[in-house]
């Protein structure tokens, strides 16, 4: 209990004193989170909106497999890409491990089945009427892309921001491929990590708070834009 | 339009649902579609609408394939229409944004089409608050609004109220006659087939029966399974 109240003291401090080392870290969180959300909402979203919408051989298992990968464990996901981005491994060539950019495609990774997977969901209840109406209206096939995009917006924002929540909390990945390593690769949930086993818990739960309480900023307003919309 | 469907097949899971060998329809004709339930009639809907695709057809359109050009000169209303998640205004307005018309034609169009369908309080009301009436009238706005030359109802005023229906079909009535589109209309309703339709088609099984001109199909040299189900009140 005494660390919590102390964690919690600390995490008004550190909000307060600006601590150089604590934004950077912050800042390269959220720059990695939100880069690797953003960029598989690029890749998931259309992907989802399209086995939603379409009929072909092998779409039950594909949708099983999208559905086995929304709940790999982060830390399976840092070990492939870990492997991968290896001196020795297939793409060790560009020499991205223990680099934000491993952070990001990890993440990126771990966050596309899952929007895939819930814009899949919506779109599966609704997308073929809205594909219809489209149709039925004269819109071209980028005009319907659009008008699903506009009228499962609810729902695409709910994939998001389950993506992004994914993102911002996981560990493990982001540990596996980029190593902790201050002023480089830190991030919040690497360094909560790493406060644990420093035996500093009341700074680690206040970094947990402060997680907190940037995800909740983002998260309302993602929910207001959406709500405006 | 005029519509020429030969050789028309389609089937789920072994088991035919249209079989229709030939029919021809005029450009600006009325015609009504008939029949029991599972009698293939919404099927055949969207498959000249290019919604479902067909086992086996051969369809032309003013003597031609299906093409994009074609696609925005027709649309298909549905039972249970769908409308978008914004007002009643932007769901009318929205074919007519497709087709990148002016703001100021797109105002007037719109505002057209909400004092003809006597919906204009409803202009700025969020499209899922309305009543089924009120959407089914929404959605024929918004496929009227644009002047279609094929126009293809799906039983339209089905499960709406008794004021509605007359309204929905007069307007029907008046668009048709003011623009003469080609219409298909599906309908459980022989009244109303009367009230609407110059020709009618007769689907039973998937099979076409009977088609051509109003007195043809419901006079007294009837087909028996049209006569069979007019008696039996399935139709």
């Amino acid at each position: 209990m005494d660390n919590l109240l102390q964690g919690t003291r600390d995490a008004v401090h550190l909000l307060i004193s600006m601590d150089p080392e604590f934004l950077e870290i912050v800042g390269l969180s959220l720059f990695v989170s939100l880069t690797a959300t953003f960029l598989a909402g690029i890749v998931a979203i259309p992907f989802g909106l399209t086995i939603g919408i379409k009929e072909f051989p092998g779409k039950k298992m594909l949708v099983r497999l999208i559905y086995t990968l929304m709940s790999m464990p982060p830390v399976v996901i840092g070990l492939v890409i870990f492997l991968l981005l290896l001196r020795s491994g297939p793409l060790g060539r560009f020499r991205l491990n223990f680099t934000p950019t491993a952070m990001i495609i990890a993440q990126f990774c771990l966050v596309t089945p899952i929007i895939t997977g819930v814009v899949f969901n919506g779109t599966k209840e609704r997308g073929s009427e809205i594909r219809d109406l489209a149709k039925t209206l004269g819109a071209s096939p980028s005009q319907t892309l659009w008008l699903l995009i506009r009228e499962l917006r609810i729902n695409i924002m709910s994939a998001v921001v389950t993506g992004y929540g994914r993102a911002i909390s996981e560990v493990g990945a982001v540990m596996v491929v980029g190593g902790n390593i201050r002023g480089h690769t830190r991030v919040m949930t690497t360094t909560i990590a790493m406060l644990r086993n420093m035996g500093e818990y009341s700074l680690a739960i206040a970094t947990g708070i402060v997680l907190l309480l940037i995800s909740f900023i983002i998260n309302s307003l993602l929910y207001h834009w959406q709500q405006e919309r | 339009m005029h519509l020429f469907i030969e050789h028309l097949t389609k089937s789920y899971d072994e088991k035919k649902v249209l079989d229709i060998s030939r029919l021809e329809i005029d450009s600006g004709c009325f015609w009504g579609i008939i029949g029991p339930n599972g009698s293939g009639k919404s099927t055949l809907l969207k498959i000249i609408s290019s919604l479902t695709a067909p086992c086996q057809s051969r369809i032309l359109y003013d003597g031609l394939p299906l093409n994009d050009r074609l696609l925005l000169d027709m649309t298909l209303v549905f039972q249970k229409p769908y409308l978008l998640r914004t007002s009643v205004f932007q769901n009318i307005a929205y074919p007519l944004q497709l087709r990148h018309v002016s703001s100021r034609q797109l105002k007037e169009q719109v505002e057209e089409m909400l004092t003809r369908f006597q919906i204009e309080h409803l202009r700025d009301q969020k499209a899922w608050t309305l009543s089924g009436g009120e959407a089914q009238k929404v959605a024929l706005a918004r496929a009227l609004v644009f002047k279609p030359r094929l126009i293809m109802l799906d039983e339209p005023t089905a499960n709406i109220d008794p004021t509605s229906i007359l309204l929905l079909e007069k307007q029907i009535r008046i668009h048709y006659e003011t623009y003469r589109p080609t219409v298909l209309m599906v309908t459980h309703n022989l009244q109303q087939t009367k009230r609407m339709c110059d020709q009618v088609a007769f689907l039973h099984e998937g099979t076409l029966q009977d088609a051509g001109p109003l007195e043809k199909v419901f006079g007294g040299h009837a087909h028996p399974l049209v006569h069979s189900f007019i008696q039996q009140g399935l139709i």
